[in-house]
């Protein structure tokens, strides 16, 4: 298949039902030409049979980012897929009940650092432990992102985990430009996503019409748009760029 | 394809033994598939993958949570073959 991805071999975490925006992520790479290894998260059955709906094979590794051994001997489980990889998506996001939906002052220790770990700390872990098979110059890492420059109604601690995940990726940006490693995020709009449905209890309409009604272009919550951004910042076409986050949410966070 | 009641409710029944590791005798068309048979959210959406897949259906998320029995699922399966069809 041709396309701006042709020969690049991607890993793509954070695929968990059809509407992750990983899963539109894996669709769109496959379309361009890439390869891809997905890992899975708690449900390896779940993604496997998801596969099954991608436009190309995909092998599945099982993942869970906080655990240091899977971490440890990711780069092994990948490499009998890939000698190399050309690119990494970090699709991954975690926050216990207690600190999310208006639960922010009450927040304890214990889950705040569950929330961090996960979807923080992650950038870090997984880039790191992906460092052997990453090709030098040349591989992109791309994470998910939510715009953290203001607090949000029931974001909460995930706000906070997204502001750090932005140091985190601009950090990474530095230690690994060196090595000719890109390291950017994509903030995207709201997608009706299970990590959406944790923290908006009622299907969230009033804020998804928000944010359409303040979007310049509009907002149609649709993945495709935010799949592109990532496969776009995969491809040789952002040559020159690092530690950037691309907004990908119809330009509401330019507006006040 | 004329799939009677009694061939989708197995092939339903298959499914979430399949997904969940449970007996056929411990799935029953009355039962709460969240509530009796204690199947998690993810377990759901696995089935309801399966689902779609199967029988070439689509299970909107608006109308995943207003599937509850076992029954739900299945006439949520007839009505939409009948309007595919
Ligand atoms: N949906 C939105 O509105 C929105 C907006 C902006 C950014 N994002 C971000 O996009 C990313 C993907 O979320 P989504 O909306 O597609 O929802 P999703 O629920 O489909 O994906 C979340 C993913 O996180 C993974 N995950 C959680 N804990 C993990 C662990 N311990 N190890 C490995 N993986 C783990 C899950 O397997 C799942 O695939 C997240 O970083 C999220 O914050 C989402």
């Amino acid at each position: 298949m041709n396309g701006i991805l042709t020969g690049k071999r991607l890993l793509i975490t954070g695929v968990l039902t059809p509407s992750s925006i990983a899963f539109h992520v894996a669709r769109l790479a496959l379309e361009n030409g890439a390869e891809v290894v997905l890992t899975a998260f708690p449900r390896v059955s779940l993604v496997e049979r998801l596969v099954r709906r991608l436009p190309g094979p995909a092998p599945v590794v099982g993942l869970d980012v906080t655990d240091p051994e899977q971490l440890g001997n990711l780069a092994d489980r990948v490499g009998e897929h890939f000698g190399e990889l050309d690119g990494v998506l970090h699709s991954i996001a975690y926050a216990p009940p207690a600190a999310l939906g208006g639960n922010f002052t009450t927040t304890t220790w214990p889950d705040v650092a569950t929330t961090l770990r996960t979807s923080t700390y992650s950038l870090h872990s997984l880039s790191i432990a992906l460092l052997p098979l990453l090709r030098k110059p040349g591989s992109s890492i791309v994470g998910l992102d939510f715009d953290s420059s203001v607090s949000w109604s029931e974001y909460d601690w995930m706000g906070v985990a997204k502001s750090g995940l932005e140091s985190c990726a601009r950090y990474l940006a530095y230690y690994l430009g060196p090595q000719g490693i890109r390291v950017n995020l994509v903030a995207a709009g709201p997608i009706r996503t299970m990590a959406a449905s944790e923290f908006t209890k009622e299907p969230g309409d009033d804020f998804y019409a928000t944010w359409q009604a303040k979007a310049p272009l509009g907002w149609e919550a649709d993945a495709d748009p935010v799949a592109r951004a990532c496969v776009a910042l995969f491809s040789d076409w952002f040559p020159a760029t690092t530690g950037e986050i691309l907004h990908v949410d119809g330009g509401a966070h330019a507006v006040g | 394809m004329t799939e009677t009641r009694e061939d989708i409710y197995g092939e339903v029944s298959a499914i979430i033994q399949e997904v969940t590791g449970m007996q056929a005798a411990d799935v029953s068309p009355k039962k709460s598939i969240v509530d009796d048979l204690d199947i998690d959210s993810l377990s759901m959406v696995e089935i309801g993958v399966a689902v779609e897949d199967k029988f070439a259906v689509e299970i909107t998320d608006a109308e995943m949570p207003k599937i509850v029995t076992v029954e739900d699922l299945i006439d949520h399966i007839e009505q939409a073959m009948a309007a595919r069809d």
